[in-house]
């Protein structure tokens, strides 16, 4: 996903930040039940793990030389992505959010998040690709503030006029992982 | 100055909190333990052909693992012999050649040094023979995994793994082609001691109930009870594992079924995961085909998970961070959607993103908290359940005891408390 974003009426990318805001609010107050309800059934989650790799001398003065998508460890590579997820996994994650011993999370960690540069990147009968960014703070009782960043790459269905989240891809900006926990929804 | 002998009791029962986050404990750690031991580096899955490298960590220090030209494994220490840069900063690949940044010195994967870019400028030639990248004294491999030790007078690896070989064997050897290590290990730096995270996986099950409740059901911590083993070999290796009935459903039995990528994998998966299984008693032999591992546990830091099939390394990076690594494990001659999926057995419940361990890596976090606290040096940690109730077992070699008994921590600890005597004062 290189090239522009479709051109879109103010309308309808007004209704797409309505989609993330309320979905940025919901998971900032925890309310995970609800947003399980914007989820399809057949969501795929998934947050490749991201390497460093040489420099390939063949692609020296190439864009590819320093590709994002070449540090991925993503669904399709024979890598271990750190997630891939269906709707049990979130399913469970979020069951595990309500009970009383959920022990990394109790008390609940407190989070903000910010989600912009919403792009609609392509758009094919009711399936959307968006892009968007987000900034994430994240301080746990007991523990400390972290800061999270990322891309995320959706599929959104449209389904009578609301949106579903059909596939989400969770690119992190880690060197080393020095946040407590990847498994938030994010 | 701390005494080793104030640290942990004779048998062990009790552990001080300064063995978690003394400075000076941690360099004695150093030096007793990880400069005297068999440390693992990487497995010969990762690199296959020669140019081929992986990184890797003794300690904390940096290490290249690389397949040299005549197909042999060679570990070097990642620092350049002029200033002391790392000359590789990648995770893996494949080269001919490590070019330090700084000054463009440039060694072969095996280590040794080729150019000197600066040389033709100057009269007195160095000698290059003299200044490639420090080897690792001592590498060897067993069924794939590879090791590294700086104490050249080591015993041989096969004496040092023992019976662990035994246990090892009843998974690497069950598939016909061995294991394989999926990508890049996933490396989680958290402010915990390294020793916690080898002990949670040295044969602390027992937490599973309590500290995992959110998510393990009780019923399985009953099975866990009822039909599960732990073992010791010698002194800081161990296993735990279930010894399922003779007669019990191939389904109960059989590796990689109750993990996520089992259970929802779909038919091709689990048919080809219960094909393994119809073979392993031929493989490994009646009492292995039975056995449905826990965890396990090679001295001083690595460790392996059976169901959530994984290969971690505790890495420390001072008293109180550790860096920690662990790769998806799957059979190597599976297919590729297989791996896929099987991959996902892992990453689901461990790993920085796992629903499990995110609670044991807040365990590990507050333990290293508890232990470096003040005026409670007179409270040191309880390692006494079960003290003296393992004893040997006709079958498994080893001794053995329920899975409650902490008798491997015990273990551990106590050849820790060795190793570290053996060096205290020297200096
Ligand atoms: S530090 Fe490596 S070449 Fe100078
Ligand atoms: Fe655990």
């Amino acid at each position: 996903m290189s090239g522009q974003s479709l051109k879109v009426k103010p309308r309808q990318q007004r209704a797409l930040e309505r989609f993330y805001f309320h979905e940025a609010r919901l998971l900032d107050n925890r309310q995970y039940q609800q947003w399980l309800e914007l989820v399809d059934e057949d969501i795929r989650y998934i947050m490749p793990s991201r390497t460093n790799l040489m420099v390939d001398n063949r692609e020296r003065g190439k864009e590819q030389m320093i590709s994002v998508e070449r540090e991925l460890e993503g669904s399709e590579s024979m890598g271990c992505p750190l997630r891939e997820e269906g709707y049990v996994h979130l399913m469970v994650r979020v069951e595990r959010a309500f009970k009383i011993n959920a022990w990394s999370e109790n008390p609940p960690a407190r989070t903000r998040r910010i989600v912009g540069n919403i792009e609609l990147m392509n758009r094919d009968g009711n399936q959307m690709q968006l892009l968007s960014n987000f900034h994430l703070y994240y301080a746990r009782p007991g523990g400390g503030n972290f800061i999270y960043s990322g891309q995320r790459r959706d599929t959104l269905l449209l389904v009578a006029h609301d949106f579903r989240i059909r596939r989400r891809e969770v690119i992190m900006d880690y060197a080393n992982i020095d946040v407590p926990t990847l498994g938030l929804i994010l | 100055m701390l005494r080793v002998s104030e640290l942990v009791n004779e048998d062990a029962s009790l552990v001080s909190r300064r063995c978690w986050s003394d400075p000076g404990v941690y360099e004695l750690e150093k030096r007793g333990v990880f400069g005297r031991s068999w440390l693992f580096l990487g497995h010969e899955s990762q690199i296959r052909n020669p140019g081929d490298f992986v990184q890797a960590y003794m300690c904390e220090t940096p290490v290249i693992l690389a397949r040299g030209e005549g197909g042999r494994v060679h570990a070097s220490v990642n620092s350049c012999t002029h200033r002391g840069l790392p000359v590789c900063r990648a995770d893996h690949g494949n080269t001919r050649r490590f070019v330090c940044p700084y000054h463009n010195w440039s060694y072969t994967v095996e280590g040794d040094l080729v150019t000197i870019p600066q040389e033709s400028e100057v009269r007195n030639k160095p000698d290059k023979s003299r200044l490639g990248l420090k080897r690792v004294p001592r590498v060897e491999s067993w069924r794939g995994l590879i090791f590294g030790c700086f104490d050249e007078a080591v015993e041989p690896l096969e004496q040092y793994l023992g019976d662990m070989r035994f246990y090892l064997d009843a998974l690497l050897d069950r598939f016909p082609g061995g294991i394989e290590f999926m990508g890049a290990p996933h490396r989680w730096v958290l402010d915990a001691n390294w020793k916690l995270p080898v002990e949670n996986q040295l044969g602390d099950v027992n937490h599973g109930a309590f500290l995992h409740s959110a998510i393990i059901p009780r019923e399985a911590q009953d099975t866990i009870e009822e039909l599960g083993h732990s073992v010791v070999t010698r002194p800081g290796h161990g296993a735990t594992f279930r010894l399922m009935p003779g007669d019990a459903p191939v389904d109960e039995v059989a590796w990689g079924l109750e993990g996520m990528g089992g259970i929802f994998g779909g038919a091709e998966v689990q048919d080809y995961l219960r094909d393994i299984q119809a073979r392993a008693r031929e493989r490994v032999g009646d009492l292995r085909a039975r056995m449905k591992g826990l965890t396990y546990g090679i001295y001083p830091n690595l460790s392996f998970l059976w169901s959530n099939t994984s290969f971690k390394v505790s890495h420390p990076r001072g008293p109180g961070k550790v860096e920690y690594w662990s790769w998806a494990v799957v059979p190597a001659e599976a297919p590729d959607p297989i791996k896929q999926i099987l991959r996902t057995n892992y990453s689901s419940f461990f790993g920085p993103g796992g629903m499990l361990e995110q609670e044991d890596s807040e365990a590990w976090v507050q333990q290293f908290r508890g232990s470096n606290i003040d005026f409670a040096d007179d409270r040191p940690y309880f390692y006494g359940l079960g003290l003296g109730e393992e004893g040997p077992h006709p079958e498994l070699p080893g001794l053995v005891s329920v899975t409650a008994n902490e008798f491997y921590a015990r273990h551990f600890f106590a050849r820790w408390r060795d190793d570290l005597q053996a060096v205290e004062g020297l200096s």
